[in-house]
């Protein structure tokens, strides 16, 4: 019966073949759509960033492609974007099939791990073919420079520290903080009030703690963190402990909101932004929230506070790069493709697209001094007033950005675990040297 | 039919109609799971040359307290799950199975959550269990109970997920006993009530050793979901605080994807699925000791 349906064996050999070619040509199409050059015509580069939404969560960037697009009617940049963990994690499967996108936004530990799996392209040639390099900070290339070769370009400017709602402190009778000391007085008379003074989030963004990683700094950091790298010094040291000593003692004096485990960092925003919280512990990304909100004309940005028994420089701020944007290392052998993201990065780091960053509420990441309308960017120019004091100096980099990821996500578990009074000082400290000693 | 009977039941045509099957279930059940095991005897990065480095990520489990913490927080859960969600919706579906007014809409009811994504059931559970803003405690507060740290905290944050897991999952084990209560012989409920049973003797002596193995299908469908618990702690703490409320799937992604540590994460990949085999064998080995004796 199965027999006569399906006919003669020569059908059966027809039926196969045709299959055969169906897929082939199937495969053949998959195949050239994910190695696409042209699209009508046009050169395609992908850009993948770590947000699940670019156009809304990081309009910056947007704006930057959409004006490159503009100015370059050849190439087509696909971007797409995922939260966080899942980007990692794309970004990971794809290397394994060496099939990642060809610019992309990763930590820079997971960056060094890459080119050291000859992953990445040498951006130097490029940089200073195109003569970006001179327009970047020096901290920032030797901070993507590894063997000799430049790995990853700033992607946006870190600079981070507490938002303030002078309002909130004024109707208590309070005036900004500068000192440790003055921070816990704060603290304690919102407390009396019910008042959040810190708004933290650590729900599903347990990183959210750039003000703490300023504190490390004040703890001398910078001077450990080679000597704690090779192994020579201890994160598990005195000045340390006595910096999360101090995070316990802003946690006691209330300072902190009693849901800060289970609220994310969004839900923290929103309660600075609600004027429920007199401070946000955040960075200059805030700035345009900051600034469509009711608490605009109230708020101002601060450096974090001082400690009389801090370690090293006391004055300074935390501009740094971000993570970086790295290049696939197969754009090198695809000149279509090479010469469209040199395009790309010249375009970047121009004067207009760094006008671009700061219009959308970012610093710009080279040495171009951006116009702002002090009016309507009130947010952002205090922030940019902040990083331009000359009396302030800025680390190399933020601390977790100096770590492997395993070391990074301890650090954030240490800060995040005194401030919900899970993790003692010295058992805080213990936590991130036993992330170091298993490296 | 005859020559159809013939020409399937030749072994190399028998093998090419499972060859479809086989193919599928060896790339998407046997390569993912023995790749896996591959790479849990790796340093893998997820990207670059893995080196083999043994049984190290194991034993480096053994000195993990995050690990040991979300082995506990599951096995908590699974306790918690399985003392009450198999009773309970034994019940139900015993209760539901009655000609009441409006039966059909209650059952719908009672499986509404099973339908609910997970990640939408954690959502939804946050802004119960929150300890701020919670409805939970906002309910209590004029009672003069509280705050409670319902989730968040280090004590109450499993139990909490237990409860909200077995909210989600009731409709679902409901409606297997409920299939498996009309599957029933009536011929055999009505001698034993002929023979003067009473309706809890009924229950006791017919239905549930009669239900013996929906029994052992609703706990071992519960007890492998309890191992994939991931969703509803991503969204009701993430976590935390510090780990305290990982399940091993949870804690197993944050070490894979978050710290990037492949081997590691593989290794306890390993351990969750041995773990769920082994206690899913072993309660169908037990519950088939009591059917035999």
């Amino acid at each position: 019966m199965f027999g006569r349906n399906f006919g003669s064996r020569r059908r059966r050999r027809l039926v196969g073949a045709v299959l055969t070619v169906t897929s082939l040509v199937a495969l053949a199409a998959c195949s050239s759509a994910s190695d696409s050059e042209s699209k009508d015509g046009k050169t395609t580069i992908t850009l993948s960033m770590q947000n699940p939404d670019v156009k809304t969560a990081d309009p910056a960037t947007w704006a930057i492609v959409q004006a490159f697009e503009k100015a370059n009617p050849d190439i087509h940049v696909e971007v797409s974007g995922q939260a966080v963990a899942e980007h990692l994690q794309s970004l990971s499967i794809a290397a394994q099939s060496d099939t990642l996108p060809d610019v992309f936004w990763v930590y820079k530990a997971t960056a060094e791990e890459m080119l050291d799996a000859g992953k990445l392209m040498d951006l130097k040639p490029t940089l200073d073919d195109l003569g970006i390099t001179e327009h970047l900070p020096e901290s920032t290339v030797s901070n993507f420079t590894a063997d000799d070769k430049i790995y990853g370009v700033p992607y946006q400017g870190l600079l981070t520290g507490l938002w303030i709602n002078k309002k909130i402190l004024a109707d208590n009778g309070l005036q900004p903080p500068t000192t440790f000391d003055d921070l816990v007085n704060v603290a304690k008379t919102l407390d009396s009030k019910d008042i959040v003074t810190i708004s933290d989030g650590a729900n599903q963004s347990s990183f959210s703690v750039w003000s703490f990683l300023v504190w490390l700094d004040r703890f001398g950091f910078e001077e450990k963190i080679d000597g704690i790298l090779d192994g020579s010094e201890k994160y598990d040291n005195p000045a340390f402990v006595r910096m999360y000593e101090h995070i316990a003692e802003l946690r006691d004096a209330g300072a902190f909101a009693s849901n800060v485990s289970t609220q994310t960092y969004q839900q923290a925003v929103d309660q600075f932004l609600n004027g429920k919280a007199a401070m946000l512990d955040s960075g200059v990304w805030a700035s345009s929230a900051i600034q469509d909100s009711s608490v605009a004309a109230d708020t101002v940005f601060w450096n974090g506070a001082t400690f009389d028994d801090g370690v090293g420089e006391q004055d300074i701020v935390m501009n740094v790069a971000s993570a970086p944007l790295v290049v696939d290392h197969r754009v090198a052998d695809n000149d279509k493709k090479l010469a469209a993201v040199k395009k790309f990065l010249e375009f970047y780091y121009s004067d207009e697209a760094q006008q671009l960053l700061v219009d959308n509420g970012q610093p710009p990441v080279t040495d171009y001094e951006p116009e702002i309308d002090a009016a309507k960017q009130s947010a952002l120019k205090s922030a940019l007033d902040v990083a331009a004091d000359p009396n302030l100096s800025s680390p190399r980099s933020q601390p977790d950005l100096l770590v492997s990821t395993a070391v990074s996500s301890a650090m954030y578990d240490s800060i995040y675990g005194v401030i919900q009074k899970q993790l003692s000082p010295e058992e805080a400290v213990d936590l991130v040297q036993k992330a170091l000693d298993a490296e | 039919m005859g020559s159809t009977m013939v020409w399937v039941s030749s072994r190399w045509k028998i093998a090419l109609m499972l060859a479809p099957a086989l193919v599928l279930f060896t790339a998407f059940f046997v390569y993912p799971v023995g790749y896996a095991i591959a790479y849990s005897f790796t340093d893998s990065a997820g990207f670059g040359a893995a080196k083999f480095v043994g049984l190290d990520n194991y034993v480096a489990l053994k000195d993990d307290p995050f690990f040991w913490q979300s082995l506990r927080n599951t096995v908590v859960i699974l306790v918690v799950s399985l003392v009450i969600l198999v009773p309970a919706s034994f019940a139900l579906a015993l209760l539901l199975r009655r000609r009441i007014k409006g039966g059909g809409g209650l059952r719908a009811l009672v499986f509404g959550p099973a339908i609910i994504a997970p990640i939408l059931v954690g959502l939804i559970w946050v802004f119960i269990l929150d300890p701020k803003i919670g409805l939970l405690n906002r309910f209590l507060e004029p009672l003069g109970i509280g705050p409670i740290q319902w989730i968040g905290g280090d004590t109450l944050t499993p139990y909490s997920v237990s409860l909200v897991f077995i909210w989600s999952s009731i409709g679902f084990a409901m409606t297997i006993f409920y299939a498996g209560l009309q599957l029933l012989p009536g011929d055999v409920m009505e001698a034993s009530q002929l023979d003067g049973a009473s309706p809890w003797q009924q229950l006791r002596y017919v239905t549930i050793p009669m239900m013996q193995e929906t029994f052992a299908i609703v706990a071992v469908l519960m007890i492998t979901n309890v191992f994939k618990i991931f969703e509803l702690v991503y969204m009701l703490t993430g976590g935390g605080p510090v780990h305290r409320s990982e399940t091993l799937v949870s804690y197993m992604y944050f070490v894979t994807f978050t710290n990037q540590r492949y081997g590691s994460g593989m290794a306890i990949a390993v351990v969750i699925f041995v773990l769920g085999a082994l206690t899913s064998l072993a309660y169908l080995a037990m519950a088939r000791r009591r059917s035999l004796a």
